[in-house]
C-alpha cells in the first residue's frame, strides 16, 4: 500500500491521514495478553491473564496490576516495560496534584495526564509511541469509573472493556453479560468467565490477576487464594 | 525534544544572583530586615515498644504569639513522624510552590532577597517536609514496602545539606519500621544524631534537664507519655518561645496514636461574668434582607407537557 512509504517516521502523516506507527503500536497491544475491566454499580474490577514464558519463572515476583493512588489502579495489555514507565509517571503526577490541591486526584484528571504523556510520545522526534493500552479503574466522588487509554493518547470511559488477544470475543461476551445494576461480586464472576473463554490451559489463582475497588474506595489486588475462592464459586 | 525523555535532576539550592545588588543597597543605607527565630520545644524518646514524640503548640513572630495552637508534629509516613523547630506549621500560609527550582525565579521577582528568605524559611520548612513525605510515598509504591526511618533521614539530611543551612529546620524524626524503633535529630546544616532521647528548639535545655534526670531504658507507654509531657511542660513554663499546649505522638509497630492537645496546661481561666459592653455603637437606621438565591419549590407529578 502507499502507506508503507510513510511508516518509518512517527511524525509523518500517511496520505490516508493515519500515523502508521500508532497503528503498529495498536497491533503490538493486540498481540499482548488479554486484560479486561468491568464497572459495577458499587465498584470496578480489572483482570488480566498472567501467562509466564516458562514454569521456571517465579510468578509471585510478577505483578501486572499496579496501584497508582490508594483509590486508583491500572492494568495493561502490550509491552510490560512501557507500562512500568507510564505507571511511574502517573504515580508522580498523582502525588504532585495532591501536594498542590490537597485533594486526591480525580480519576479523570489522572487519565487525562497519562494520556497527555502518551500523546507527547507520538509527536516528538526520536521517540516511539508506547506499546501499551491501559485500563484505569478508580473510585472517587463521581463514583466508580473505568477508562481505557490507547497508545495514541485517546481515552474513553467504558462500562466494560477488553484489550489484547481475543479482544473481539471478550467484548461480545461482555456485551451479552453486562447489566447496569451489577454488583461488584457479580462483576468479578463475569470477569473470570470472560477470561476463561479464551484461556488456554487450566485457569487458577496463579495465572490470572484481579484488582478490585469497592465503595470503601481502596484499590487492592486479590491474593491467589481469594481468586481461587472466586473460581470455585464460578464452577 | 521531550523534557521527560532526559530527566535532569532539578538544580537545588538558592540562587544567589542578587547578593551583590543587595550588598550595594545595604551600603547605600538600606536597613536589612532581621531574621526572627521562632521558639519551640520538641522532644522524642524511645520506650519499650516504640517511639514517643512531643511538641509544644506556640508559634511566635518576635514578641507576638502568632498561633496559640499550631501543629508541630508532621506526618512523614504512616509509621514515621517528624517534629519541626523553626516551623510556622500554619497551613493557611502556604502559597503552594512545592518545586524548589522555582525558588530561584522567585528571588528575582521579589525586591528584597532577605524578606523572601525570611518568609520563605517558614514556608520552606513545611513544604520541604511535605516534599519528603511525597518522595517516601512514591518510594513505597515502587518498592511495595513500608518506609524506613533511615530512608526519611537520608532524604531530609541531603536536602538540608544542599541548602547549606539556609532552611532553618531543626527536626526530631522518629518512627518504627521493620528494623525496630528509631529516633534521630537533624540540624539545619544536615548533620544528624541517633539517640534514645532527644530535644530541640529554644526550650531544648529545659526539656533535656527533665530527660537527663528521669529517663531510663524500657519505659512503658504511660510512663513515656508522662515523661514527655513533663519535658514539654518544662519548656512551656521556662522558655518564652514555647507555650500553650502539649501535642504527643506515640508510634509502635503497626500502630500510631496522635494525641493532639494531650495536655492543656494554659487554659483561659478568668472570664468576666458581667461580660463586656462596648459603648459608642453605630446606630442601625434600617434593616433589609435580600436572599442571594430564591427558594423555588418544584412540584412533581403535575400535568406535564403532553407528548
Amino acid at each position: 500500500m502507499g502507506d508503507s512509504q510513510y511508516s518509518f517516521s512517527l511524525t509523518t502523516f500517511s496520505p490516508s491521514g493515519k500515523l502508521v506507527q500508532i497503528e503498529h503500536a495498536l497491533t503490538a497491544v493486540g498481540s499482548g495478553q488479554t486484560s479486561l475491566g468491568i464497572k459495577a454499580a458499587n465498584g470496578v474490577v480489572i483482570a488480566t491473564e498472567k501467562k509466564l514464558p516458562s514454569i521456571l519463572v517465579d510468578e509471585t515476583s510478577v505483578q501486572k496490576i499496579q496501584i497508582l493512588t490508594p483509590n486508583i489502579g491500572v492494568v495493561y495489555s502490550g509491552m510490560g516495560p512501557d507500562s512500568r514507565v507510564l505507571v511511574r509517571k502517573s504515580r508522580k503526577q498523582a502525588e504532585q496534584y495532591h501536594r498542590l490541591y490537597k485533594e486526591p486526584i480525580p480519576v479523570t484528571q489522572l487519565v487525562r495526564e497519562t494520556a497527555a504523556v502518551m500523546q507527547e510520545f507520538t509527536q516528538s522526534g526520536g521517540v516511539r509511541p508506547f506499546g501499551v493500552s491501559l485500563l484505569v479503574a478508580g473510585f472517587d466522588d463521581k463514583g466508580p469509573q473505568l477508562y481505557q487509554v490507547d497508545p495514541s493518547g485517546s481515552y474513553f470511559s467504558w462500562k466494560a472493556s477488553a484489550m489484547g488477544k481475543n479482544v473481539s470475543n471478550a467484548k461480545t461476551f461482555l456485551e451479552k453479560r453486562y447489566t447496569d445494576d451489577m454488583e461488584l461480586d457479580d462483576a468479578v464472576h463475569t470477569a473470570i468467565l470472560t477470561l476463561k473463554e479464551g484461556f488456554e490451559g487450566q485457569i487458577s489463582g496463579k495465572n490470572i490477576e484481579i484488582g478490585i475497588i469497592g465503595s470503601d474506595k481502596v484499590f487492592r489486588v486479590l491474593t491467589p487464594a481469594e481468586i481461587d475462592d472466586y473460581l470455585q464459586e464460578v464452577e | 525534544m521531550i523534557r521527560e525523555a532526559m530527566e535532569m535532576p532539578p538544580k537545588g539550592g538558592f540562587s544567589f544572583d542578587l547578593c551583590k545588588r543587595n550588598d550595594m543597597l545595604v551600603k547605600k543605607g538600606l536597613k536589612e530586615p532581621s531574621f526572627l527565630k521562632t521558639g519551640t520545644t520538641i522532644v522524642g524518646l524511645i520506650f519499650k515498644d516504640g517511639v514517643i514524640l512531643g511538641a509544644d503548640t506556640r508559634a511566635t513572630e518576635g514578641p507576638i504569639v502568632a498561633d496559640k495552637n499550631c501543629e508541630k508534629i508532621h506526618y512523614m509516613a504512616p509509621n514515621i513522624y517528624c517534629c519541626g523547630a523553626g516551623t510556622a506549621a500554619d497551613t493557611e500560609a502556604v502559597t503552594g510552590t512545592h518545586n524548589f527550582c522555582s525558588l530561584s525565579r522567585c528571588n528575582q521577582h521579589v525586591p528584597f532577597y532577605f524578606i523572601c528568605l525570611f518568609s520563605a524559611n517558614f514556608i520552606l520548612q513545611w513544604l520541604f517536609l511535605d516534599m519528603v513525605s511525597s518522595q517516601l510515598k512514591l518510594h513505597r509504591y515502587h518498592t511495595g514496602r513500608e518506609s524506613r526511618v533511615v530512608t526519611a533521614l537520608s532524604l531530609l539530611k541531603s536536602h538540608l545539606f544542599s541548602y547549606q543551612g539556609y532552611v532553618s529546620a531543626a527536626l526530631v524524626l522518629g518512627g518504627v519500621d521493620v528494623t525496630g524503633p528509631h529516633l534521630h535529630t537533624i540540624y539545619p546544616h544536615g548533620s544528624t544524631d541517633t539517640l534514645p532521647f532527644a530535644t530541640m528548639g529554644s526550650g531544648s535545655l529545659a526539656a533535656m534537664a527533665v530527660f537527663e534526670s528521669k529517663y531510663r531504658e524500657g519505659l512503658t507507654r504511660d510512663e513515656g507519655v508522662k515523661l514527655v509531657s513533663e519535658a514539654i511542660c518544662s519548656g512551656i513554663f521556662n522558655d518564652l518561645g514555647s507555650g500553650s499546649n502539649v501535642d504527643i505522638c506515640v508510634i509502635t509497630q503497626g500502630e500510631k496514636e496522635y494525641l493532639r492537645n494531650h495536655m492543656l496546661p494554659n487554659p483561659r481561666t478568668y472570664i468576666s461574668e458581667k461580660g463586656y459592653s462596648f459603648s459608642k455603637k453605630t446606630e442601625v437606621l434600617r434593616t433589609k434582607i435580600t436572599p442571594l438565591r430564591e427558594m423555588v419549590e418544584v412540584i412533581e407529578g403535575g400535568d406535564a407537557m403532553e407528548e
